[in-house]
């Protein structure tokens, strides 16, 4: 993996790195179908997806009996005991339990019934939640305050992963390094270097179906899946996760053959890549490896902090205006096929907005001027509202110290050189660490900064809340943006299920945050994947994450002959 | 006796300094955790929660009161982003960094000797000029690099593919040898330039010493003269620099090899810590790292005192 985790806790599992081993240690009520595309949830720890009932509030789910956490010294005798109903109820408390510093919390803040007075009231885990009840020790109710058409897939995340209560009071503060689950594997060892996991050899007995998980036979049929039908997963005895921060390192480790599968860094690129469109892997290595090119589960964006008066919101109306003027002649100054081709080797997808391609809300249709060049437009506008060399407000833009970082922002000043911004007046607002830039952007102290977001599940819904303005910083809307329009429509659409009518609210959501200038967005980076074609896997750094430890495994046929 | 304990009692105003600048430092200029703690989409309420459970809220005294309280209970607390005890970790990481940093500082210094005697012998000649330009192509290339290029020369299927990459999967001798070797060489070829030029510039001003001269006049070999007296007479900087890098070695040296090479060791986990904020940890590798340096002095002027007679007089 190109990161570490710090932690194996659910309640802090809320980056890749930290996911994709606490899915494998723990057990999620729901996950998604390993092979199908778009993204589908299938159930996990649940018997079977959940009973809504008609207005949406009340979701029952039934839990796999005599699934059990792995044997571990909390548990009396050392023998791992049944995970129930109670102890999911306890995870999600936990998330709201201050001491815990959950990283998860926000996910169900605001929505279940009585859990946030819980958290007021104490956290007390004796005490019951009305909307968080285990009803018997298979089932669990949650009563929702208002409909929340996602819950399902929040129970898909790591952070809601089910953690016993005996091993957090065992292990009391060292419990985020001595995880104890129901997972597929069990851990044996976790370092700044890595981590190795461990088949649990008391995971039950799932055979594998290829058309449950959705295998597609068009696509996916040269990953040598078929040979795996019917075997019980995990598939791998020991999984073996190097943390391998630094590029060379990670490819030097895979080309050497001591990695089996890795993310390839964008330096490595021209190196792999036959084609770009598509991507295609080299001939001498497609004959080793096999090679999947995936859209992120995110995007990058820049976004102005419309808290600053100086370039956003303006209590003067005039100046209101002209900074939205402003705003508009920098997004067309913006040169994103540059910026593809110098830092994402031209193969990221650049899209107008805040609907990512990954999602199936993204409209392939729609109007691409957002995110075309035009320096004689950017100009014009500039001097149709009175800006000037001499007038210009001086652009701080933030970003944590790295040559990346440093080279993107040069990038952006020579852009906005062409459109008659003076160099002095862009300047660089360096943060030694990525904690002190989070802090900076998060208090409102930057004008311009770029962040990523990952996806939390594949529903527009995610990004929208990205500028939603109540989510304004320290929330996530870091662009502080905070037009009614959009929080009416947002509101409106919280509680709808995924229709067409939903889909078109989003899409008008997204036109009125391109029409008001507020971010410069966005692309989302192709990621290269490869692994040796002796295994029988599909890797994936989205929705599906590290679910798919779960179901690698070394095919016992015949391979298909080299492809993509 | 007497010299030990005044030694040890300047020993412990050095921990108080260091201990209160570096924690000032930490307090006031370090990375907040709170940030890359609260995960997405906090509200001011889970910032301030995370903050007080940080215990920032508490006055600078209180908890540079509590940082010594811990250091000298060695009740070094948890990490802040793990929560694995600090002890685990230092007792966890420290053993894999001395064995991955002690060969190569060992030979690194034997050799930076040997060569520097070399130098010294044939001062102002080819071979010292050889040996020069030698050290300072050694100073001038990055030591991320070295790394780099050992790695792919030593450990990958573009060079002679003889060592893993990568990792620390040490079980015995050979496993240790088979993992040790390319960061040993690493660190040998960045340190050798420093070393023979540092130890070059001692024995040249050694060997231009007046008793010098008198072993060359009574007919001494330039073998003898080179270890019986420019060598032993040259121990005191010597051992000053050896004694003296050994914590900076440990703590810092270790950080890019061990970060390429995918090893958990000390340096890896503090510059985490750095970078991080994880006070707890940095605080105990700050503290313990002063205290070393205390019983380093120490044992550095008890072995003045053996390899020269004069110093105790």
């Amino acid at each position: 993996m190109d990161g570490a985790p710090s932690t194996l806790d659910p309640a802090h599992a809320s980056n890749i790195y930290a996911s994709f081993l606490v899915v494998n240690l723990y057990d999620t009520l729901y996950r998604y179908k390993y092979l199908s595309r778009p993204y589908e949830l299938t159930p996990n720890l649940a018997t079977s997806m959940p009973q809504v009932s008609e207005d949406g509030l009340i979701y029952t789910i039934h839990l796999k009996p005599g699934v059990r956490f792995a044997d571990d010294p909390a548990f009396s005798g050392g023998k791992g005991r049944e995970v129930l109903a109670a102890d999911f109820v306890y995870s999600i408390k936990r998330q709201f339990d201050p001491a815990t510093r959950a990283q998860g919390a926000w996910l169900w803040q605001g929505r279940i019934v009585g859990l946030d007075e819980w958290k007021e009231d104490g956290s007390d885990y004796d005490k019951v939640i009305p909307g968080l009840r285990a009803l018997d020790d298979h089932t669990v109710q949650i009563q929702l305050i208002a409909p929340f058409p996602q819950l399902t897939h929040t129970l898909a995340q790591a952070s809601s992963a089910v953690v016993p209560r005996e091993a957090v009071d065992y292990y009391g503060k060292e419990f985020p390094v001595h995880p104890v689950g129901s997972g597929p594997y069990r851990l044996s060892r976790f370092d700044s270097a890595g981590a190795v996991l461990l088949r649990n050899p008391q995971f039950r007995q799932e055979p594998f179906d290829l058309a449950a998980e959705g295998f597609d036979p068009k696509t996916q049929s040269r990953y040598g899946l078929q040979t795996l039908q019917g075997r019980v997963p995990p598939f791998a005895d020991r999984i073996e996760v190097e943390f391998i921060a630094e590029d060379a390192a990670r490819w030097n480790a895979f080309i050497a053959g001591e990695t089996d599968f890795v993310k390839v860094p964008v330096s490595q690129f021209d190196q792999v890549l036959a084609s770009r469109e598509p991507p295609l892997l080299r001939k001498d290595l497609a004959s080793r490896f096999h090679m999947a090119a995936n859209l992120e589960s995110g995007f990058v964006h820049t976004d102005f902090n419309m808290d600053d008066p100086r370039i956003g919101y303006n209590p003067d109306p005039a100046r209101e205006h002209r900074n939205k003027a402003l705003r508009c002649a920098i997004i067309k100054a913006f040169d994103w096929r540059q910026r593809n081709e110098v830092f994402y080797y031209g193969i990221g997808q650049v899209f107008p907005g805040i609907i990512p391609p990954i999602t199936p809300e993204f409209d392939p249709d729609q109007d691409d001027s957002p995110i075309r060049r035009d320096v004689a437009a950017a100009r014009k506008l500039l001097e149709e509202n009175g800006w000037t060399a001499e007038n210009l407000p001086t652009l701080e833009y933030g970003f944590p110290a790295s040559v990346t970082e440093r080279q993107m922002f040069e990038q952006l000043r020579s852009f906005l050189g062409d459109i008659g911004y003076p160099p002095e007046k862009v300047r660089p607002l360096t943060f030694a660490t990525y904690g002190d830039y989070a802090r900076a952007y998060l208090n409102r102290e930057v004008m311009m900064a770029t962040t990523g977001w990952t996806m939390d599940y594949p529903d527009a819904e995610n990004t929208m809340q990205l500028f939603f303005g109540p989510n304004a910083s320290p929330g996530s809307n870091v662009a502080n943006y905070d037009n009614p329009e959009f929080n009416r429509l947002y509101r409106a659409t919280s509680t709808m299920p995924r229709t067409p009518e939903r889909t078109a609210m989003f899409r008008e959501m997204n036109r009125t945050v391109i029409d008001d200038c507020a971010t410069i967005s966005g692309i989302s980076r192709t990621l290269i994947l490869l692994w040796r074609r002796d295994f029988a896997m599909l890797p994936d750094r989205a929705f599906v994450g590290g679910y798919f430890f779960r179901f690698a495994g070394i095919p016992t046929g015949p391979e298909e002959e080299p492809g993509r | 006796m007497r010299y030990v304990m005044r030694k040890l009692l300047q020993g412990l105003l050095l921990v108080l300094g260091v201990t209160l600048v570096s924690f000032a430092l930490m307090v006031w200029f370090g990375p907040d955790q709170t940030y890359t703690l609260v995960g997405k989409n906090a509200s001011a309420q889970q910032i301030e929660e995370v903050r007080r459970e940080l215990g920032y809220h508490e006055p600078f005294a209180q908890r540079y009161a509590d940082y010594l309280r811990e250091l000298f209970t060695l009740d070094l607390g948890a990490s802040n982003s793990s929560g694995e005890r600090v002890s685990s970790i230092i007792g966890r990481t420290l053993p894999v960094t001395l064995a991955l940093v002690l060969p190569g500082f060992v030979l690194g210094n034997l050799a930076g000797i040997a060569l520097a005697l070399a130098a010294a012998h044939y001062r102002g000649r080819w071979p010292d000029r050889l040996i020069s330009l030698l050290s300072i192509a050694g100073m001038s290339i990055s030591f991320l690099i070295v790394i780099i290029v050992f790695q792919v020369l030593l450990s990958t299927p573009y060079g002679l593919n003889l060592f893993p990459v990568r990792g620390w999967q040490v079980t015995d001798f050979t496993s240790y040898l088979r993992y040790v070797t390319v960061p040993t060489l690493a660190l040998i070829f960045v340190t050798l330039g420093y070393n023979t030029r540092f130890y070059r510039a001692v024995f040249v001003e050694e060997a231009g010493r007046e008793h010098i001269r008198a072993a060359r006049a009574f007919g001494a070999p330039p073998a003898v003269i080179l270890w019986k007296h420019v060598l032993k007479n040259s121990m005191l900087p010597i051992l000053t620099r050896v004694m003296f890098s050994i914590p900076m070695v440990v703590v810092s040296g270790s950080l890019l090899i061990e970060s390429y090479f995918g090893i958990p060791g000390v340096g890896k986990v503090t510059f985490d810590a750095i970078t991080s904020g994880d006070q707890p940890v940095l605080k105990a590798v700050v503290g313990l790292t002063a205290i070393a340096f205390v019983f380093i002095q120490v044992l550095t002027d008890l072995l003045y005192r053996a390899v020269d007679p004069r110093v105790a007089r």
